[in-house]
């Protein structure tokens, strides 16, 4: 995720129903040891969390906190150290640009 | 050999780990009581416990054996060098403590005593803008002086990946490596001088020369080295003056995916060699780093299976360089077999490692189940040719504790460059410990597996350590091997400056300045 974005799913000021926010979406495998719920929120596959460390429930909207105020960290880490982000797509583009032949002048 | 212990405040500090009795605790509070205020002088337990270790993981059911005596929070050199003189006259045991994020137990209290926790001293005494220095009490935070120079468009670089809690002291008592060291310099380059209190309780000025913003001088020996990397265990530094840089306009921080470990390090090595002005650090991350991280690691789960080895490159400066740097280093990645990993991945986990605590504390037994781990990590100081060749050595020490116990996991290896022209590099590998499960037997075959470890980088022409320092059980051992002629020096130097050994005792096998060998003893 950019750390300018956020993660989708109710703000915080969405109004608080019990049931709807211990309903996460319905998780979806994405590798043998790992699932999403929300967009970009990974958790480690229930299985795993069976006897040593159990798997908590947390309720839609603190999920979701989680993972927005480490966006919100992150951002906070680049505008600490330096004014601005330069992307590496932008440089690629600009390589890109500078290594395409310009045609002759017809 | 015979020894004495000593029965009062003749000759030097006695070697053991007991506490003060009451009256010696009595007779201490009375002597720091017209020094420091009450709330200076802190003698609750939860004060004591907090302090008495750091976060490396150790036997936690031995906790109760390092918890020191006293705890004062004094507020400038003069409260500093006051208790110390009383130690000094007592024969007591000072600890000096800053942020208590070292990872080689310096700051933890082996001998009990007192320990100096300097948070206090955090203010900033002089911003000079002309020459380009800030003087800060050495209680500070890199990230909280950073705050305030931003509004004069200024910038510490001293960054480590404990960056928002370790602070400006204990930088210079582990003598700190800096994730953009390449660029700026680490902690030894970026500070100019230093008030330090010996541990006699007398006060030095230390610097090149006598110079307080002096960056280069000639004259005398170089004492600041001295001072820097002791581990706490020659003084304390209490006021510092640091170099400062203008805060850099841009950040550029690529990372790239191989399918080989192979291209990855000579990728790395390329960019580092490259001679890019801009270029503050390259990471190796190796096919066990990745395999970690793909277990729990957001940006790196849904990776494809031929991602086996990352580098990522970062660069500061105005933006103008950063962009020219930058269009050379993506060239350079692109002839070693690099894929860009795109923007989000490359932001994201740059702006991660300024702060490494956020590390995942779990990791899996060798069935899979997730339990709670501590993280620790064993660094090492490499030549860039050796970097394959030790990484490979550490991981097949891990296997074989891994065969034995779930109690340690193999979380993988970083290699970072820690200089412009990539000589040389942090090399760490970093291990899940299940903290809970560490008893005696198993913290047995882990100080075997750090002495190991040590060893490797040794044979191959390193030094045990490129940032935390060498203090622990099991690298200890071998300080001397890695020293040589040079260890009968820090035995004189210690002697000589510490003559009742209480400053920080039982440290760097430094008992022996004294005619005691202490390293198999507590263990
Ligand atoms: C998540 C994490 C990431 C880390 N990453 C890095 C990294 O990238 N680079 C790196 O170098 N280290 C790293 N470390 C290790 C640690 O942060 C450094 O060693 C740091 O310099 C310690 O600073 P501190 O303020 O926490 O010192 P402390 O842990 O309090 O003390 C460290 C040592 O210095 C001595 N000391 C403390 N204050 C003074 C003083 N005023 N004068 C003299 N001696 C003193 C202590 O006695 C002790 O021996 C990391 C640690 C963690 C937990």
């Amino acid at each position: 995720m950019r750390t300018d974005d956020q993660p989708t799913g109710p703000s915080a000021s969405a109004p608080y129903r019990f049931a709807e926010q211990h309903t996460p979406p319905a998780p979806v495998r994405v590798s043998e040891v790992a699932q999403t719920t929300f967009e970009h929120v990974y958790e480690v596959d229930p299985r795993l969390m069976e006897v040593h460390v159990l798997q908590q429930v947390f309720p839609n909207w603190d999920t979701l906190r989680i993972m927005r105020s480490r966006a919100d960290h992150l951002a906070w880490m680049h505008t600490h150290f330096a004014e601005k982000v330069i992307t590496g797509s932008e440089i690629l583009a600009e390589i890109e640009r500078e290594s395409t032949p310009v045609p002759p002048p017809l | 050999m015979t020894i004495t212990e000593p029965a009062g405040p003749i000759g030097t500090a006695p070697f053991t780990t007991e506490p003060l009795s009451d009256d010696r605790l009595t007779a201490l509070v009375r002597a720091l009581r017209p020094v420091l205020a009450d709330d200076q002088i802190l003698l609750a337990k939860t004060d004591r416990y907090n302090r008495a270790r750091v976060p490396a993981p150790f036997p936690v059911h031995r906790w109760a054996e390092r918890v020191p005596d006293v705890v004062v929070m004094p507020t400038s050199t003069e409260q500093v060098a006051a208790v110390v003189r009383i130690a000094n006259e007592m024969r007591i045991p000072v600890v000096p403590r800053d942020g208590g994020t070292g990872l080689t137990d310096g700051a933890v209290p082996h001998r009990r005593g007192i320990v100096v926790d300097v948070k206090k001293m955090n203010q900033i005494h002089e911003l000079d803008l002309v020459n380009r220095t800030v003087t800060v009490g050495t209680g500070i935070s890199m990230m909280k002086l950073n705050e305030r120079l931003a509004k004069h468009g200024l910038f510490y670089p001293d960054d480590p990946a404990s960056y928002p809690c370790s602070l400006v002291g204990g930088r210079i008592g582990t003598s700190g490596w800096s994730l953009i060291g390449s660029r700026y310099g680490h902690t030894r380059d970026l500070v100019l001088s230093f008030d330090h209190v010996l541990p006699t309780g007398d006060v030095l000025h230390v610097g090149d020369g006598i110079g307080r913003k002096i960056s280069k001088s000639s004259s005398g020996y170089s004492l600041k080295h001295l001072f820097m990397g002791h581990q706490g265990t020659l003084g304390i530094a209490t006021k510092a003056t640091l170099k400062l840089f203008p805060k850099p306009e841009a950040e550029l921080s690529p990372f790239w995916a191989f399918d080989n470990y192979e291209d990855a390090h000579a990728c790395t090595g390329a960019l580092a060699r490259a001679g890019v002005a801009t270029f503050a650090g390259a990471v190796l991350f190796d096919e066990h780093k990745v395999a970690y991280l793909r277990r729990d690691d957001e940006a790196y789960i849904p990776q494809p299976a031929d991602v086996r080895a990352l580098v990522c490159s970062v660069m500061y400066g105005y933006e103008d360089e950063v962009r020219a740097g930058g269009k050379r280093l993506f060239r350079i990645a692109k002839e070693h077999g690099a894929r860009y990993l795109g923007d989000e991945i490359s932001e994201g986990d740059w702006a991660a490692r300024h702060d490494r605590y956020a590390t995942p504390l779990h990791g899996r037994t060798k069935d899979g189940q997730v339990i709670p781990m501590s993280w620790h990590c064993e660094d090492a100081a490499v030549n860039f040719s050796a970097v394959p060749a030790v990484s490979r050595a550490w991981h097949e020490i891990l296997a074989d504790l891994r065969r034995k116990t779930d109690v340690f996991d193999d979380w993988g290896m970083f290699a970072y460059t820690s200089a412009a022209t990539g000589v040389d590099y942090l090399t760490e590998i970093d291990v899940g410990i299940w903290e809970q499960r560490l008893d005696d037997k198993a913290w047995a075959a882990w100080v075997k597996a750090k002495r190991d470890i040590g060893a490797v980088a040794l044979a191959h022409g390193g030094s045990m350590s490129a940032c935390h320092g060498s203090c622990r059980e099991g690298e200890v051992d071998l300080v001397p091997e890695e020293l040589g002629r040079g260890f009968d020096v820090m035995l004189d130097v210690k002697r000589s400056l510490d003559p009742n050994n209480i400053m920080n005792p039982g440290k760097y096998l430094l008992d022996r300045a004294y005619g005691r060998d202490t390293t198999d003893e507590n263990r």
